[in-house]
């Protein structure tokens, strides 16, 4: 059993813009990932497409779901339909790119987004598993490449070492840890991937808060 | 989590408690969130459910950008209103309302995915005219719902419920099933009915091909969550007057996983095989959106 599909609103919602679970909630989920690595609005926006996202993301209105993503909405905002013009308004530069060949992240919905903002740029491959439900698979952030399971929730934990046994407590203490890892990159210090079990609340991202760290929680 | 539809309807069977309950309360503890949030989700998604089925058929009915659909949920309720339909008037208003819905979802409405958008209807299609057929309160609705998703997150877990990795039957097959399965506990059936049920909706629907004329969730999603709402009131139908589907319901999902993964990728979504290869389906995806397409 895969366990990806961890609530019943998983499966019954979510609600959405038509018309696709897949193509088009999904992602508008990877989006929302690729916009909370990045942690601000960039000002160009690069979506390499493969397989089925390739052939059919057109037709899904896949192209104004994961800018919709990117910019922050959720999957049921109105303006979601009318995404690519507003970004187009703001002035963000957007490209979307039909690879030939398989998704290098072997599943057939998959989507790399490139952000770039100055001289910043992450880069997020995330694949949407149906129903609206996605994985992230491979990150390029600041230096650090991380490579995750795939299924959400996922904590990255940016902070020095001396915080990571402190956090690490905490979050076995209130949830489940199924993956973990550490990735350094020179200059940068340390960054935790945990893989959760059950999904965090508000109030527990504050409780895992320390000083002088940085969290995205996927 | 329960990890299979045995696993799930021995709980039920042996403790007495309705499938409904157990998903409320797995969702409260894997979740750690309390009964009346848990409960006042569902509420607001049988709402925007209610709200796609009242939109699609008032006034001319609701059409897509491209015109390909729409206003055919309109159709079936002047038809049904002279009087004279050959399924009945129970089966035709399924129709409607599963089409209804799914005319909103490619015209970009608020849908809620049950499992996913491409089968959105099936479920509405389904518990809108058992409501009317057996009185149905708001909580037992809701309870459907909890019922319907719990053999869904078995499904999806175990095998898919996307068209791109198990074609449609992964889709409207599931939905099917999961409607049919909650139809049983709706109507007093018991937990190993809703099984059967589910068993023998998913067995009728195994191999249904994702082939979306021009990659849009259209041509021939809408009509397919007609079959996968009368393919639900059929199974559950069956289920009840004690049919059984003789191979049980967790292989019959990995028989669904199986044939899925059988399928060529032409006929997962990629918009190029079946219907959408048919020279009228390439001519429209031409039309729509001004380019050759890939044959192959």
């Amino acid at each position: 059993m895969s366990g990806n599909y961890k609530s019943v609103f998983d499966i019954i919602g979510p609600v959405m813009i038509g018309p696709s679970s897949s193509h088009t909630a999904g992602a508008v989920a990877i989006g929302r990932a690729a916009n909370r690595i990045f942690g601000d609005v960039p000002t160009k926006i690069i979506v390499h497409y493969y397989e089925s996202f390739a052939q059919t993301h057109k037709g899904h209105g896949t192209d104004y779901a994961i800018i919709s993503g990117i910019m922050g909405f959720e999957p049921d905002d109105a303006r979601v339909p009318n995404a690519l013009q507003i970004a187009k308004d703001s002035g963000i530069e957007v490209q979307f790119i039909e690879e030939a060949g398989d998704s290098p992240i072997g599943h057939p919905n998959t989507a790399i987004v490139e952000l770039s903002k100055a001289d910043r740029e992450i880069t997020v491959a995330g694949c949407s598993i149906g129903g609206g439900t996605i994985e992230i698979r491979d990150i390029k952030m600041d230096g650090f490449h991380i490579k995750p399971k795939g299924p959400l929730p996922i904590l990255l934990v940016q902070s020095d070492a001396s915080n990571k046994n402190l956090i690490q407590e905490k979050l076995a203490k209130i949830n489940t840890i199924n993956y973990h890892a550490e990735y350094d990159a020179p200059g940068k210090g340390m960054l935790y991937e945990y893989d959760l079990e059950n999904r965090l609340k508000e109030q527990d991202l504050s409780t895992l808060s320390q000083k002088h760290t940085k969290m995205v929680y996927l | 989590m329960y990890e299979s539809i045995k696993a799930l309807v021995d709980a039920s069977m042996s403790t007495d408690t309705p499938i409904s309950e157990l998903m409320i309360q797995q969702e409260m503890t894997k979740n750690n969130v309390s009964r009346e949030e848990v409960w006042q989700q569902m509420a607001r998604n049988l709402e925007v459910m209610e709200a796609a089925v009242k939109r699609g058929v008032e006034g001319d009915g609701v059409f897509s950008k491209t015109g390909l659909t729409g206003g055919e949920a309109v159709l079936l309720k002047k038809y049904r209103e002279k009087g004279h339909t050959l399924s009945g008037d129970t089966m035709v208003e399924a129709v409607q309302n599963a089409i209804a819905t799914n005319e909103v979802n490619a015209a970009m409405g608020v849908v809620c995915a049950t499992p996913t958008a491409g089968s959105t209807g099936t479920l509405p299609g389904v518990l809108f005219v058992i409501r009317d057929r057996l009185n149905l309160s708001r909580e037992q609705m809701i309870n459907f719902l909890f019922t319907a998703g719990a053999f869904g997150m078995i499904i999806a877990n175990n095998a898919m419920i996307a068209g791109a990795t198990g074609g449609c039957q992964a889709e409207v097959g599931s939905a099917s099933a999961m409607a049919a399965a909650a139809a049983v506990e709706a109507a007093g059936g018991n937990a190993e009915q809703s099984a059967e049920a589910l068993a023998m909706a998913m067995s009728n629907l195994l191999g249904l091909v994702c082939d979306p004329v021009a990659g849009l969730v259209e041509l021939p999603c809408v009509k397919r969550n007609a079959i996968g709402a009368g393919n639900a009131l059929i199974a559950a139908d069956m289920a009840l007057a004690g049919c059984t589907n003789k191979i049980p319901a967790d292989e019959v999902v990995s028989a669904m996983k199986e044939v899925g993964q059988g399928l060529p990728k032409a006929l997962r979504e990629t918009g190029i095989g079946g219907l959408a290869g048919t020279p009228t389906g390439v001519k429209m995806k031409v039309s729509i959106f001004g380019k050759s397409v890939p044959v192959s």
